[in-house]
């Protein structure tokens, strides 16, 4: 039998996970999503990544989301965002911060605890989905992906990364299937489960795989011939990330010169546009009419944002008045405008590392992808196809990869592809692309 | 239907077993397109409602301006939704091109066509053209 590797990626929002084999020529029939969310309604393969601390209860994932909105009003919240907690610049310590009030109102855990809690889930519901999958081997190589943070340690972050694993699958192993359940577990159990899973607990043998080598793998791979530079540009949630990678002896390789995050990102676009709304909005006048739209914008982005990138405007209903934004209003912001100039720059030197190494070699040649949500903004399709104007050309490639069309999926890979891309790439990239750890 | 009764026939307990394998290996592929399916119509249904309820409101609407309001949301959720499901828009409404049997429909009582121009987009999910382009025959360039 081949061996077979799993990828996590957690993304904000989501966890997603896939499984490819790692010593088979490629075949897209190979490629396995696999389907987390066993809900019967919204998408199989996103795990709503969210703990809830109840009254007596720890609930998980959908359920966790569902109940902290029935308590928003009594400033109750779930704990999201765990990749923002993993770029702390001293994770450790930001581990061992009691969680706040808000998210935790015994006072019993920490953010490690709801972080073990949380990983113990996914590798519950990891689990569920593979042995659902009868091409998927029960045992399998395993790595995340993470952002190459810039200034950040790959290996410290993974050393860290490896041990909540293993606490979480040695909490699995205690909790079992009770993890999966819709009502969560009891409170009590978790909190003496948890310094017994830490005892019995060795870190997990695994992998970790920056987002742009993964980007890198999905973009390149089932290609004969595939540029020897890729640069990618991945606008996500939080951070805008660049990278540029260097292909030679079938080994990639990251141009560390090359790197650079920016803190504006989707959450960046999402208010600006929010922003223009209301301000257009001119009925809207008393603090709660405010924040009433406020929230019904940030409900509704991902498609308003969908919308502009693609039309150019976006418009909504709101209590029977249309709102109207357009992308020229974004564009004619400051901070926008700020924005875009650093993000040029940073692109224009991205190329000149490219192109310096590229002339080095023979037979370069540099592509181009952009990734994430942000992906489809024309300001960074523009941006990756701009012309150059001298030295080797930068080609810019399709952010969802041809191959993402094959007839094997019916024609339902490609439109969900953006969300499963980091994971899918992750797990078809070969090893010699991990930032740290190895195989199992 | 005597081929299926042949078939039957011919089953023995082994080649029960390996069929029985064949099918279990091949079922979670056949779950996994499905399940991409359900993942790629679940946004895509959510924008075809929106474009139901605009549609209404179009209908219903009172005076011009709510009438064009209704138009815009429903034009952006039909959009939406064909972004949802993959589907890509072939050409530039108004643009002139080579024709192209494959991509534009020819234009209306033109016997034969070099070129054409778009007069309403057609529609494609990666390389396959689910619709062709509608065009009609270019405009000719007023005199200077």
């Amino acid at each position: 039998m081949s061996a077979w590797t799993l990828c996590i990626d957690f993304g904000t929002a989501f966890s997603k996970a896939a499984a490819a084999p790692s010593d088979l020529r490629f075949d897209p029939a190979n490629v396995r999503p696999l389907q987390l969310n066993p809900q019967p309604s919204g998408n199989p393969f996103l795990l709503d990544s969210a703990v809830f601390v109840d009254d007596a209860r720890i609930l998980f994932g959908r359920s966790a989301l569902d109940r902290a909105s029935s308590m928003a009003g009594r400033k109750r919240v779930a704990l999201q965002s765990f990749k923002t907690l993993l770029s702390a610049a001293d994770l450790e310590r930001a581990l061992d911060i009691k969680a706040p009030l808000s998210i935790d109102p015994h006072r019993a855990f920490c953010m490690r605890d709801l972080i073990v809690l949380y990983l113990a889930y996914l590798l519950a519901a990891i689990e569920r989905a593979r042995a659902a999958d009868a091409c998927i081997p029960a045992r399998i190589n395993l790595r995340y992906a993470a952002p190459a943070w810039q200034g950040g340690d790959s290996d410290a972050l993974h050393a860290v990364v490896a041990g909540l694993f293993g606490e979480a699958e040695a909490l699995r192993m205690r909790l079992g299937d009770a993890l999966l359940a819709d009502e969560g577990i009891d409170l009590a159990l978790a909190a003496t489960a948890l310094p017994r899973a830490a005892d019995e607990a060795r870190p997990r043998a695994m992998g970790l795989i920056h987002e742009a080598a993964a980007a890198a793998a999905y973009t390149s791979i089932g290609l004969d011939e595939s540029g020897s530079h890729l640069i990618v540009v991945d606008m996500g949630a939080g951070t805008t990330d660049m990278a540029v990678l260097m292909r030679a002896d079938h080994q990639m390789h990251e141009l560390a010169d090359a790197r650079v995050t920016f803190n504006q990102a989707g959450d960046f676009l999402d208010r600006l546009i929010a922003d223009r709304a209301l301000k257009s909005a001119s009925w809207a006048k008393s603090t709660a009419q405010k924040t009433a739209l406020w929230g019904d914008l940030m409900r509704a982005m991902p498609d308003l944002k969908a919308a502009m990138f693609a039309e150019g405007r976006a418009s909504r209903r709101y209590e029977r008045r249309l709102i109207n934004v357009s992308l020229r209003d974004i564009e004619r912001d400051q901070d926008f405008k700020a924005f875009l100039k650093e993000l040029q720059a940073a692109y224009a030197h991205c190329v000149a590392v490219a192109r310096g190494d590229a002339l080095l070699r023979e037979n370069a040649s540099i592509e181009a992808v952009a990734v994430g949500g942000g992906a489809g903004a024309p300001f960074i399709q523009e941006l990756i196809s701009g012309a150059t104007k001298r030295g080797p050309r930068v080609t810019p490639r399709p952010a969802t990869p041809g191959w993402a069309h094959s007839e094997v999926f019916g024609g339902n890979l490609a439109p969900v592809f953006p969300q499963l891309a980091i994971a899918i790439g992750g797990a078809l990239a070969p090893d010699n692309m991990l930032a740290a750890g190895g195989a199992a | 239907m005597p081929a299926k009764k042949k078939s039957v026939k011919r089953t023995n307990a082994s080649a029960m077993g390996k069929k029985g394998a064949a099918r279990k290996r091949a079922a979670p592929k056949a779950s996994l397109a499905n399940a991409l399916a359900e993942a790629a119509w679940a946004d895509a249904d959510k924008a075809l409602a929106e474009a139901l309820i605009e549609l209404d409101e179009f209908e219903n609407a009172r005076n011009e301006k709510a009438r064009e309001a209704a138009l815009t949301l429903l034009a952006q959720a039909l959009a939406q939704t064909a972004r949802k499901r993959g589907l890509t828009r072939i050409g530039m409404l108004g643009a002139q091109e080579a024709f192209d049997p494959q991509r534009h429909e020819p234009p209306p009582r033109a016997k034969s066509a070099k070129s054409v121009r778009i007069a309403a987009r057609g529609v494609a999910r990666g390389a396959e053209v689910l619709a062709r382009a509608r065009t009609e025959a270019p405009r000719r360039r007023s005199p200077r």
